[in-house]
């Protein structure tokens, strides 16, 4: 298909919303990184909009096939993804806590990020079969090893946020495949409530469980974060200082002292909602949740309105993904969610998170533009 | 395949659903940031604001004149802001130019001032000279370097330090402050919050790492300075207790040694002086036992100074009168046991008598007649067994035989004053309250609180405790005393002049475990004066002196020496009342002494307790002064004349006294007998006269006498 075509077949709407998030996200960004531009001696806005022009890039060259094609390669995209998730757990660079990074050279990689999308892929392409046909446990069963299995392999790293990201996207694009949402809001509930008592149970009477003790921290201060106000619980109670801080209007641009002054660990990252709201106050934050909505709705709507249920599958899935990113990052910070370390997504500095979400992005706008009444063949 | 309806209701569920939960976000940020915020936005003041102190400055404890005793002065004390040192990359020039003006070791400088801290004493109270190098030190430009005009990362702060500019004086009363300002003994503790003033801040911005944020905002609060304390204390009386303590330590050596003198109508304390004493400018060099107030915090058994205690509650009572007779064989039986006197035996004697002898048996035979119920009601009225409540920390409580256990042995031995054991200032407060018409007063120490621009706050009123015994018999009890310095044991406390009285003592120290030391004894003397009208009590306490130990040997001496410099510093005027002197005092009718050899003339006035001052070489007795037929008092001075006076029945000449070490009320008899004039220079006593002693002059000649305060050589050997 020629490329001019595909520029007049675009869904302009979603494309500016994100490029206002990131927009937001360099401003934000730049006061973030006051002292820890210094400190790294790096510049990181530059950087990121570096990213997201290869970002760009990466999200045309999406385009350029329909994804109808790649359906025939959801085995293939599924063994590639174990084969990833291996070599992460066994060549993987330890960094920040997690054995997350492949070092390729000087290029540092995070496969957290790209297996996501290669989950919904083959995710996709395993639920087509089965759409229509997923009314008991039994049937959900061989979906739920499916994804267990790169779950696994995701929670040895370990990235509970990722696994848990691969979750929602397992259960947002079993709703479209048409499982019954009761059941699979039982089932949610379920495993809430089984996590709940294995929790109890460890801290009660030592049960193993499958999470490292910092992991465990964050859940329990989450329920109350005055247990350990200088250690686990103090990202959540200076994160919410920063955000109530703010107020109406925020402090200012530059203004935010508990970003200044580097009261939140790592601003420019995972807390970088906290800095926005912070400094633009309520506005601010109600903005770009605004402009969230507005990408989650078009997102959708790419889904409903998709040629076939596998684009359908395809768009849920990354709305999914954005979604539960958007809600657990932003929820962490006011102390709603408990800790997980994933990132907001657009705005959240980061080269393979940004790389990703484009990737991500490129997939939905080619649900929108490989359709029968855009394009023709 | 297309995408069928039910799924497409699907989705548009899904929307909804993710609507939904942005609209959950939503609300959580509406409560946070709307409803939440006012408060969350004090946390993240707090979390980023860290206060620093800033010392008010103390007030200064004046004497009751507003002498300074202890002041605040201001110095500069430096610290390092690690961060800023290692920014200029300089950190081994600078450790070099700090360590050169500080005189410190270059290396451990380096190692402080780069530590990972945000704040580094380098050093406290630097001299002032130091100081000004320091602030104005500066680092040279080098190849790589520009000059700076300041050392980067070294401040300085002004911080006030104690100083004490009488030294020793008064050290154990007015303790001494920490080096951080904080009061932590006698005084300064028991007053810290009145003389440490109420501190300020600086909120000093600081960022997570606890770094000082440099041009950060800063709020200031001032300190608000401390107020000054008035003492009771009298510096000059102060000055002439530790004198005569000074005297005492180097006499008699003892292990520990004390003086209390009080004004007996407001319970006022003068002075109060002890030693070992220290320096509280360089409290750390001394021993910590030293820096007790042993007088208040102490306890002893009093011996028999504590005999004023049992005679006022016995004449109070009526149980006995002065004229009442005594028998003393050496010693009195009590309860299949005896208690000795200190004397083989005194015979029989008067009560009065008894109380000049000090003797054992009277008293051991008034307390029993007491009884253990008065005993312990004028006990507690006197204020035993419980603390004088002066202003001084530590302050001990004594220790009482409990009254249900007392049997007539306890009772005998508290009548002379062992058993009980009370503090030196209880038994000085005590012996206030008999001085004091029988009222007693609480002791007081600190007599005016003002601030720091010297205007009033508090004045601290005399407090009357209670009345302990009446008017009649507190008289009764002074006079008795009097007697006692006159004619009895006290005689070493008489000062010419004054009529004084008082009361020896001399307790064995009870051995830490139980009994008597044979060796060791407590020696001391309590006192008042002028009887007639008291304006000081005085208490002289010597533990375990070596070689004499009498109280009337080793603690009455300071106690005449400290009466007679007091009074005159009081300008309390000389008093000789022939008439008190004739009926208290024998006057003796001066016989004829001239034409007598020497030799006999000094035997007759020996006789007659009277001293003689022979004045030339002759053998023979030529002329006296007084001449016969004056009536004096018994241990007044007779002058001899052996050289021959000029010719002629009155002599036109005189030989010239030595009137070296007289007062002016002495002078003043004596010139007058003489026919002569004098002029006088100065005040205290005569040091120089012209002409010289011995020298013939005309009658009405004038005598150029030259007077000054007496300041050493003031302890007297006593004999045995």
């Amino acid at each position: 298909m020629r490329i001019s075509k595909i520029l007049k077949s675009l869904d302009y709407a979603l494309l500016g919303v994100v490029g206002l998030i990131l927009v937001v996200s360099f401003f934000v960004l730049q006061s973030a990184t006051v002292n820890a531009s210094v400190k790294y001696e790096l510049n990181f806005v530059y950087r990121q909009m570096a990213w997201a022009v290869v970002g760009l890039i990466a999200f045309f060259c999406v385009l350029l096939v329909d994804y109808s094609k790649l359906a025939k390669y959801g085995k293939l995209i599924y063994g590639l993804n174990l084969l990833l998730l291996l070599a992460t757990l066994i060549w993987g660079v330890e960094r920040k806590g997690s054995q997350g990074w492949l070092s390729f050279g000087p290029l540092n990689f995070q496969p957290a990020e790209i297996v996501k999308i290669l989950l919904i892929l083959g995710l996709a392409q395993f639920l087509v079969p089965r759409v229509g046909k997923l009314n008991t446990f039994k049937d959900l069963l061989p979906v739920f090893i499916y994804v267990a299995i790169p779950f696994l392999l995701i929670l040895k790293q370990p990235d509970l946020g990722t696994g848990l990201v691969y979750i929602a996207i397992m259960f947002g694009m079993l709703l479209v495949a048409g499982a019954s949402p009761l059941l699979l809001f039982l089932l949610i509930a379920g495993g809430i409530g089984l996590a709940s008592f294995a929790i109890l149970g460890h801290l009660a009477w030592g049960w193993w469980l499958p999470l490292e003790d910092y992991q465990l921290n964050r859940l329990i201060v989450f329920i109350d974060p005055m247990i350990d106000p200088h250690n686990a619980g103090w990202n959540v109670i200076q994160s919410k200082i920063a955000i109530g801080s703010g107020g109406l209007w925020g402090k200012g641009w530059g203004m935010g002292s508990q970003n200044v002054n580097d009261f939140l660990p790592e601003q420019w990252t995972d807390f970088i909602f906290c800095v926005l709201a912070e400094e633009f106050g309520f506005i601010g934050a109600v903005l770009l949740l605004v402009l969230f909505f507005y990408l989650i709705y078009r997102g959708i709507m790419i889904a409903r309105e998709a040629k076939d249920i596998y684009g359908a599958l395809l768009a849920m899935g990354v709305i999914s993904m954005f979604a539960f990113h958007i809600l657990q990052n932003i929820g962490m910070t006011m102390g709603i969610m408990p800790i997980t370390g994933i990132p907001l997504p657009f705005v959240s500095y980061g080269g393979s998170s940004l790389l990703a979400n484009m990737i991500a992005l490129g997939l939905l706008m080619n649900v929108y533009v490989y359709h029968e009444d855009r394009i023709m063949f | 395949m297309s995408v069928p309806i039910k799924i497409k209701k699907r989705v548009a569920g899904i929307l909804f659903f993710m609507t939904l939960l942005l609209i959950v976000l939503a609300g959580r940020l509406v409560w946070v940031q709307l409803v939440k915020g006012e408060e969350l936005r004090q946390k993240a003041f707090a979390v980023r604001f860290r206060n620093v102190e800033v010392k008010a400055k103390r007030g200064t404890i004046y004497d009751a004149q507003g002498k300074p005793l202890a002041i605040s002065i201001s110095t500069d004390s430096f610290y390092a802001n690690p961060a800023e040192v290692k920014r200029s990359k300089r950190e081994k020039e600078i450790a070099q130019k700090v360590a050169e003006i500080l005189e410190l070791e270059p290396d451990k400088v380096l190692q402080q001032i780069t530590k990972e801290q945000a704040f580094v004493w380098i050093k406290r109270h630097v001299p002032e000279e130091k100081a000004q190098k320091l602030k104005t030190a500066k680092l040279p430009a080098t190849a790589e370097f520009t000059a700076t005009n300041s050392l980067p990362g070294i401040k300085s702060v002004e911080e006030p330090e104690r100083f004490y500019p009488k030294g020793q004086l008064l050290a154990n009363v007015l303790g001494f402050a920490g080096i951080d300002h904080q009061g932590l003994y006698g005084i300064e503790k028991s007053y810290d919050q009145i003389l440490s003033g109420i501190s300020g801040t600086i909120m000093v911005e600081y960022d997570n790492r606890g770094q000082e944020i440099p041009d950060a905002l800063q709020k200031y609060i001032p300190p608000h300075d401390g107020n000054s304390i008035f003492l009771t204390i009298d510096e000059t009386i102060q000055y002439i207790v530790e004198r005569e303590l000074d005297g005492i330590m180097q006499l008699h050596s003892p292990k520990k040694a004390g003086i209390v003198v009080m004004e007996p109508k407001t319970g006022r304390v003068l002075a109060m002086g002890m030693r070992p004493a220290f320096d509280p400018n360089n409290y750390n060099d001394f021993a910590q036992v030293n820096w007790k107030n042993f007088l208040v915090s102490d306890v002893y058994e009093p011996g028999s100074t504590f005999k004023t205690v049992t005679m006022s509650g016995a004449l109070d009572e009526g149980v006995v009168n002065v004229n009442d007779r005594f028998y003393c064989g050496g010693f009195v039986q009590v309860g299949g046991r005896k208690v000795r006197c200190w004397k083989a035996s005194h015979g029989s004697q008067s009560f009065m008598e008894g109380v000049q002898n000090s003797c054992n048996p009277v008293f051991v035979t008034v307390g029993l007649r007491s009884g253990k119920d008065v005993f312990y009601r004028y006990l507690h009225g006197f204020g035993f067994g419980k603390k004088t409540g002066i202003d001084l920390p530590g302050e001990a409580t004594g220790i009482l035989l409990s009254k249900d256990k007392v049997q007539e042995i306890h009772l005998a031995t508290m009548s002379i004053g062992q058993t009980n054991a009370v503090t030196p200032l209880q038994l000085l407060t005590a012996f206030a309250a008999m001085a004091n018409e029988g009222k007693l007063m609480k002791p007081q120490i600190v007599k005016e609180i003002r601030d720091k621009e010297g205007k009033l706050m508090r004045t601290i009123e005399p407090e009357v405790v209670r009345q302990v015994i009446s008017v009649e018999t507190a008289q009764q009890v002074m006079s008795i005393l009097e007697s006692v310095v006159s004619e009895g044991t006290g005689k070493t406390a008489y000062v010419e002049g004054y009529r004084v009285g008082g009361k020896t003592g001399t307790a064995q120290k009870i051995i830490p475990g139980g009994g008597y030391s044979t060796s060791e004894y407590i020696g001391s003397f309590l006192g008042v004066a002028p009887v007639n009208d008291p304006r000081m009590v005085c208490l002289v306490v010597v533990d375990s002196p070596e070689g004499m130990y009498y109280g009337s040997q080793v603690a009455a001496p300071a106690f005449r020496n400290i009466v007679r410099d007091t009074l005159r510093y009081l300008q309390v005027p000389a008093q000789i009342e022939p008439e008190k002197i004739a009926n208290n005092l024998h006057s003796i009718e001066l016989p004829s002494l001239v034409d007598l050899q020497v030799s006999e003339a000094v035997k007759i006035l020996s006789q007659k307790k009277l001293k003689a001052d022979i004045l030339g070489q002759g053998t023979k007795v030529k002329a006296q002064l007084p001449l016969a037929g004056t009536k004096v008092v018994e241990g007044s001075k007779v002058v001899l004349y052996t050289s021959v006076p000029a010719a002629g029945a009155e002599p036109e000449t005189v030989v010239v006294p030595d009137f070296t070490g007289k007062n002016i009320v002495e002078v003043k008899e004596e010139v007058k007998m003489l026919n002569l004039n004098f002029d006088i220079q100065g005040s205290g006593v005569v040091s120089r006269q012209e002409p010289e002693p011995g020298q013939q002059v005309p009658l009405g000649s004038t005598i150029n006498l030259y007077l000054e305060t007496l300041s050493e050589d003031v302890l007297y050997p006593i004999g045995p």
